[in-house]
């Protein structure tokens, strides 16, 4: 995964456009429908601290869950396969489907395929891959990247998606919703009749009774794990849960945190291949196991986002995640969550600045359905990039200074003294809109309150006599 | 990597982990004050664009499934072997729609499958309702195909009022044996959905456009 300029450069080239605005104004439908979701269920907060406990207690008995869910997942006629990277996950996937003699893929929505490039591998083998989610579809088509976890392709507009329909598909050219919604249907039930093998994501796995959960809307999830002969599914290692009653506590907070939903349209649980009697399903199903960085970032200081369920909350209310889209992160794992994972998972060279593209408000935080410290993460990567001499030199030496000037009260008070002073000419009706210098860039979205010319420490000492 | 070098990888990542330590999950779920589950569940599966019928009687089961069907004009279906209600099929047969096979064997697979493309009318019990969310669970086995609730443009479901529950999470923690003993299990909850284009709701994407619960007494 190359990534050739910073957060920044790819910042300012998104804030402000078309693309953004499309992001933020999604965005705040889903925060309200997230906010309505969570106040109506009852048992919200209870399920919240229930559910953090449960991720938390899974990632401290991984090893065990995991050995258990694939000794439970084979019982049941299902094939476990362990992957350490990315290129072991795609080659385990690459013979499955040569063994099966599958040339025909449905794939339905996995963030972790995209994490290791899967669909470039398996058409570099001659492999016809075809995405399902409809928003992933659209992107596939479009020769695009997803620009958020749940909604792929909030960034492209009803007339940018009836042009591409009309142009790759051969179809007349509409910016009915409702008509390219057919369109694609129509065009997509062919290829899940007729594909060879079905690729999905995991939303969880039940190590006692060796299960795998999807969960979708459309119901392409159901289809890609029913309609072919083989069903693989890739999961990141770290999403198992103990128990079938773990997994449906999880499911309570998912949907509601993820886009205000009470449940998923389709909760699928898959435990091994159909069975004796039964009237359809795949006649294998093999669960691909994916560490590639995760024991990683489960040894380090990162280690609590693994308990991150996908849900993406903390994307939707994220201000900087609102202000740049997903495409301002430049990797598969965006927003808050994603500043963590990406240099947890690919290092820090070069994505180290993504833990700064953040104000610290707090508000992923808040929402994440499993608590997750997002903000104390983030400033756990900044101090390791600080460590690791990533940050320009001015800025560590005016931190010193700042902090040699701040801890010691005769100097403070001075340095307001002469901050007041310096800053009166710039200021025009209490207000500096505009700093000189290096200070330029930070003036160019907020404007700074002029520092008044008393202190309240001055004031206090004058009027405490009186 | 074979299986014992991953696990062991794993053992001692957790070893030095430095994830917080998980508070004990607690035995019993929190309570919810009682509602009635049967009108709970009525609303809120028609919040996500179910069609809600009855309750009915058990024996008027036949005569709902068929008023739905002739009122979509659907000329083709396919069934559960096991409904709860006996003569749905025969009634359907009887008022002109064709039954399309459900089986899909190993061999000739493809074939058997795309014969699913037309297919207007499916019709499946369910093993339980979940009243917050408007959700009925299907389990699926020998008689009970996954492609009924799946491929066609309508699915009729039949829910017994009496196996209406709470949540999911409720519901799960009563059945804590039930997903090992079925290679599928699937929660559906309203008609097949998608915002992808702008945001703006899509019914029936990829599983069917029209939902119907025929609740019965």
């Amino acid at each position: 995964m190359s990534r050739p300029v910073t957060f920044l450069s790819r910042a300012d080239r998104l804030i402000g456009s078309r693309e953004a605005a499309a992001v933020d104004r999604g965005m705040r439908l889903i925060t309200s429908a997230q906010k309505a979701a969570a106040s109506e269920f009852p048992v919200m907060e209870p399920l919240r601290d229930r559910s953090r406990a449960i991720r938390l207690h899974a990632l401290s008995h991984l090893d065990r869950l995991l050995a258990h869910f694939a000794d439970q997942m084979t019982a049941a006629g299902g094939i476990v396969h362990f992957a350490s990277d990315a290129a072991e996950a795609n080659d385990i996937v690459r013979r499955i489907l040569a063994e099966s003699g599958s040339r025909l893929v449905a794939k339905s929505k996995s963030m972790v395929s995209e994490e290791i490039e899967l669909n470039r591998h398996l058409e570099a083998a001659g492999i016809e891959v075809v995405e399902t989610d409809l928003g992933e579809f659209i992107v596939q088509l479009a020769g695009d990247t997803p620009s958020h976890i749940i909604a792929p392709v909030l960034h492209k507009t009803r007339d940018d998606i009836g042009a591409l329909f009309a142009e790759r598909l051969g179809v007349t050219e509409t910016n009915d919703p409702v008509q390219l919604n057919a369109i694609a249907r129509k065009h997509l039930r062919e290829v899940f009749l007729r594909a060879d093998a079905g690729i999905s994501g995991v939303n969880l796995a039940v190590a006692e009774s060796g299960s795998i959960v999807l969960v979708t809307n459309e119901g392409n999830g159901r289809l890609i794990s029913t309609a072919p002969k083989v069903h693989i599914a890739l999961m990141g290692m770290e999403r198992i849960v103990s128990r079938w009653e773990d997994a449906a506590v999880i499911l309570e907070v998912l949907a509601r945190s993820a886009t205000g939903q009470r449940q998923s349209v389709y909760t699928n649980v898959i435990t091994g291949p159909r069975r004796e009697g039964d009237p359809d399903g795949p006649e294998q199903v093999h669960v691909v196991i994916i560490d590639n960085g995760r024991s990683r970032i489960l040894a380090g200081e990162s280690a609590e986002i693994l308990a991150c369920i996908r849900c993406g909350a903390c994307l939707s209310v994220c201000p900087v995640f609102r202000s740049v889209g997903g495409h301002g992160y430049g990797t598969v794992y965006s927003g808050p969550f994603g500043s963590i994972v990406t240099p947890a998972l690919h290092g820090m060279d070069p994505w180290w600045d993504l833990p700064f593209a953040s104000t610290l408000c707090g508000a992923c935080e808040e929402v994440c359905p499993v608590r997750i410290q997002i903000p104390k993460l983030l400033l756990g990567l900044r101090r390791q990039a600080a460590e690791e001499g990533r940050l320009p030199g001015w800025l560590g030496r005016g931190m010193r200074v700042y902090s040699r000037v701040a801890l010691d009260p005769a100097k403070w008070g001075r340095a307001k003294k002469w901050a007041s002073r310096l800053s009166a000419p710039l200021a025009a009706r209490g207000w500096i809109r505009r700093l000189p210098g290096p200070g330029r860039g930070w003036t160019q979205s907020r404007d700074f309150p002029r520092p008044p010319k008393e202190s309240f420490t001055d004031w206090w000492r004058q009027h405490r006599e009186s | 990597m074979n299986r014992e070098q991953f696990i062991s990888r794993v053992s001692s990542a957790v070893m030095s982990s430095s994830a917080p330590a998980p508070q004990p999950v607690p035995d019993r779920l929190p309570d919810l004050d009682p509602v009635d589950l049967t009108a709970l569940f009525h609303s809120r599966a028609q919040a996500v664009d179910a069609v809600v019928h009855g309750p009915v009687a058990r024996h008027g089961t036949p005569r709902a499934v068929v008023g739905i069907a002739l009122g979509h004009g659907c000329s083709t279906f396919a069934a559960w072997d096991e409904l709860a209600t006996p003569g749905v099929a025969t009634a359907l047969a009887a008022a002109g729609l064709t039954r399309i096979s459900h089986q899909v064997p190993n061999e000739h697979r493809k074939s058997h499958q795309l014969g699913y493309s037309n297919l207007d009318l499916g019709v499946t019990g369910s093993l339980a309702g979940l009243a917050e969310s408007g959700s009925v669970v299907l389990t699926h086995g020998p008689g009970r195909p996954r492609m009924v609730s799946l491929v066609p443009e309508i699915h009729v479901v039949l829910l017994d009022v009496s196996t209406i529950e709470r949540t999911l999470a409720h519901w799960a923690s009563r059945h804590p044996e039930l997903v090992r003993g079925t290679a599928n299990l699937v929660l559906i909850s309203g008609p097949s959905r998608t915002g992808d284009i702008e945001l703006q709701l899509n019914l029936g994407v990829h599983g069917p456009r029209h939902l119907h619960v025929v609740l019965i007494k």
